[in-house]
């Protein structure tokens, strides 16, 4: 039960707020400027807020960033697709066939932890630089987040639905169409959401480690080379494309769990 | 007698965004040392809003509370709260004994008298034997004697009680009103008890107070002349009693129709 | 960020013990029995078999390697998610009790959240050179946000009906803290503790890989390069092996720090 919120919710609220985070926003900024200039860190180390802007202007005129980023938006992207597409579709079958879920659990519960990383030099060897290297990576971090919500979402199935489905004599097919996946769906969009943060913290890992092309590999060059406000502008775009990818996320979630309670709210009346 | 709690003039106006509403107009009224009276009212008369600013957890915008002839400024120390939703008002961290106790640790005892009166307060309740439970794994009417259980283990001058037995069933609820009248007559505690059940106020109270429709105001005061010792099968079928809750019933809704009394 | 974990799979009507045994160990059995005859013959020099991976696991892991390699490792982790899960929990809780602060402080988080942890290993080499140092900040600067994001939310959410029997007791301050609020938020916190330590061993081997002279990533990047390719396999059993170690770990505390929310979530299931 969500408690209500006093003050603050309406419009008014809502300006006030937006309002403090602008100005927290821009104290951050301002601060980023202030400290180096005052030389309470040294500039060299932590370059001022409108050095690292100028630095940011640059990149996005260097034909070679946007190739770069879109490196990285691909590797994420189709690493993303692979996993929740392999996600959804081995969390149905073990879920659906008797007996799977219990004989599975353990090796989930073994193989899931496992950090993804430590496929990095597997990935060196096998692929090298590819992006192929970059999906192994990014695949098998995020399928684990999409499975494992996809389960936890069949076993929210309600019983009797599910029987009224099979009185009906609705097949295994129907029933998974019609009971067992809307059910399910915001289970699913959660473990899209968590995948999709997690596909692109990995996605820049590979790049960055093993040096497959995108944004990633772009920050370590940029270190090497001592370009300290070019790296400090690239990892704000890193920073930029991750809140994107969450704030669309979060949208896309919550019209799927809105949609899930209106339906469920009928069939519970 | 000496008042125990006084209420005087009263007034609560909330204000947000653009919208003032006043919940409490004016309200005076006293309640006497060792007195149990009820507070009933039409719903949404503004009941919440009075206990919350006599239990310090609201600011009036005008008047004032005392409780043993002191102004009310925040929570005062000699003052228990029973809440409505026991639920939420437990701690389901914390087990029986443990929720019983965190009021205690407030105060300056001792262990063992801490541990004697957390013992004395569940043993009076009825659930000597819970303390190692957690809330959740009690029944709703178990979970509001465990809160009764901590008001009275704080030995508080005065309890307040909000609607505390409006979320359990019929039986549970008889149980624990013959509850508070026998605790009330062992301990001599100043009780307020808000309600929006009629014979429910009839049967605890001693006085009944009935408040206004909101803005709320005291629509009429009523001694419940019904004999000391009560029960559930013979007071409630006693003609005195049909009498009042009769009265009783027709100021509320001339209260709601927003006649004077 | 506010996803509370699924708790894991209950024993719940799995039948007899020796059905239940057979469920855990057979799939397991099975596909290292897979592993063990598809790669038995193999001559390509990535996929080595598995016999001489666990043939060398020993002469690799000597108890000497373990002290020099895990032990450094395993206390960088510690120590960076550590200060992480004090700083976040102690900052959030300010963040979280204030809504003028969280109002303020809420788009810079939500950016600094965003950022991907490991882009900071080339910026705190900046400040903090290669050592060890290094890679505390690191690790912590990286697990420090879902703990702090999901304290904030803990925090903010404490029932207004609690919050209102404990100011009615006079339970105020530091008291309202320790027995109300943050055990209020604990299932909030365990659930960002939980995203910040697969995100802090990601963190404690990366940044072993980038510079290092010990260290679980460091070694297993040497055997990389040094074409030891049935070493760097049992060098990635090993972080894999860790990684599950420490889940478990993780979740027997979890059990028992939050083992009144399960059971208050399972009486609230049971009755609905």
């Amino acid at each position: 039960m969500k408690q209500k919120q006093p003050r603050g919710g309406g419009p008014s609220g809502r300006a006030v707020n937006a309002a403090l985070g602008a100005a927290g926003l821009a104290a951050f900024l301002a601060l980023g400027e202030v400290v180096p200039r005052l030389g309470i860190v040294k500039e060299r180390y932590f370059p001022p807020t409108s050095r690292i802007a100028r630095a940011l202007g640059d990149e996005i005129t260097d034909g070679t960033f946007w190739t770069d980023l879109g490196d990285t938006l691909t590797g994420w992207a189709l690493g993303l697709v692979i996993a929740v597409g392999a996600g959804i579709v081995a969390g149905v079958v073990i879920s659906v066939v008797p007996y799977l879920r219990e004989a599975t659990a353990s090796t989930i519960e073994f193989l899931r932890p496992i950090p993804s990383v430590a496929l990095i030099p597997l990935a060196v060897l096998l692929y090298g630089t590819e992006l192929r290297s970059v999906l192994l990576l990014v695949v098998y971090a995020s399928f684990w987040q999409v499975l494992v919500q996809v389960m936890y979402g069949v076993r929210d199935v309600d019983p009797v639905a599910e029987e009224t489905a099979r009185s009906y004599g609705l097949g295994t097919w129907a029933r998974v169409r019609h009971v067992l996946w809307p059910t399910a769906l915001p289970y699913v969009m959660t473990g899209v959401r968590l995948a999709a943060a997690v596909a692109l913290i990995l996605t820049v890992t590979a790049e960055l480690v093993i040096g497959a092309p995108g944004l990633g590999a772009r920050i370590a060059v940029a270190q090497t080379s001592q370009a300290v406000p070019e790296m400090y502008a690239l990892i704000v775009v890193t920073g930029l494309l991750g809140l994107l990818i969450n704030v669309g996320a979060r949208s896309v979630e919550r019209h799927a769990l809105a949609w899930h309670q209106s339906v469920r709210g009928e069939v519970a009346v | 007698m000496h008042a125990s709690l006084v209420v005087s003039g009263l007034r609560k106006v909330y204000e947000g965004s653009g919208r003032r509403v006043e919940a409490v107009r004016d309200l005076t009224f006293t309640v006497d040392a060792g007195e149990l009276v009820c507070l009933v009212g039409p719903s949404g008369c503004g009941k919440t809003t009075l206990l919350k600013c006599m239990g310090g957890l609201l600011t009036p915008t005008s008047g004032e509370v005392l409780v043993g002839g002191r102004r009310v400024s925040g929570p005062p120390p000699g003052m228990a709260f029973v809440f409505q939703e026991y639920g939420r008002s437990l701690f389901p961290w914390m087990r029986v004994g443990a929720n019983v106790e965190l009021p205690l640790k407030q105060k300056d005892l001792s262990k063992a008298r801490r541990r004697e009166l957390v013992a004395d307060a569940l043993e009076s309740v009825g659930l000597a034997d819970a303390a190692g439970a957690y809330p959740w794994q009690l029944s709703g009417g178990m979970q509001q004697r465990v809160a009764i259980a901590r008001a009275l283990a704080y030995e508080p001058e005065v309890l307040l009680m909000d609607e505390p037995f409006a979320a359990v069933d019929a039986q549970t609820r008889a149980d624990l009103e013959d509850l508070v009248r026998r605790l009330w007559r062992q301990r001599g505690i100043t009780i307020l008890f808000v309600t929006h059940d009629i014979d429910e106020a009839v049967y605890l109270g001693e006085r009944v107070l009935i408040l206004s429709a909101s803005p709320t105001v005291v629509q009429e005061q009523l001694k419940v002349d019904l004999p000391q010792e009560r029960d559930q099968l013979r007071t409630r079928v006693a003609p005195r009693f049909a009498e009042l809750r009769t009265h009783v019933y027709e100021q509320i809704q001339a209260a709601k129709r927003g006649e004077p009394s | 960020m506010t996803d509370i974990p699924p708790e894991p799979t209950r024993p719940s009507a799995w039948g007899s013990l020796p059905l239940r045994v057979l469920f855990v160990f057979a799939l397991p059995a099975l596909l290292i029995a897979f592993w063990w005859l598809t790669s038995d013959g193999s001559t390509n020099v990535y996929w080595p078999p598995l016999r001489t991976i666990l043939r060398t696991f020993p002469d690799v892991w000597t108890r000497a390697r373990l002290r020099a390699d895990l032990v450094p490792s395993l206390l960088r982790l510690l120590a960076g998610y550590a200060s992480a899960a004090v700083v976040g929990v102690a900052l959030g809780t300010v963040i979280g009790s204030y809504r003028k602060v969280r109002a303020v402080c809420e788009p810079v988080l939500e950016f600094l959240r965003a950022v991907p942890p490991p882009v900071l290993v080339p910026v705190i080499m900046l400040f903090a050179g290669i050592g060890d140092t290094m890679k505390i900040v690191v690790i912590a600067s990286g697990c420090v946000w879902p703990i702090l994001l999901n304290t904030v939310e803990g925090v903010r959410a404490v029932d207004s009906v609690m919050s209102e029997t404990a100011r009615s007791y006079g339970i105020t301050g530091p008291a309202r803290m320790r027995a109300v609020v943050l055990p209020s938020a604990s299932p909030q916190i365990f659930a960002g503790l939980r995203q910040a330590l697969s995100i802090g061993i990601i963190l404690m081997v990366i940044s072993e890989m980038f510079a290092a002279s010990n260290g679980l990533g460091f070694t297993i990047v040497q055997f990389q390069r040094g074409f030891a390719i049935p070493d760097m396999w049992t060098g990635i059993l090993v972080l894999g092996l860790l990684g599950f170690l420490l889940s478990v770990v993780f979740q027997l505390v979890e059990r028992r720090v939050l083992g009144w929310y399960h059971g208050l979530r399972d009486s609230s299931r049971r009755s609905s």
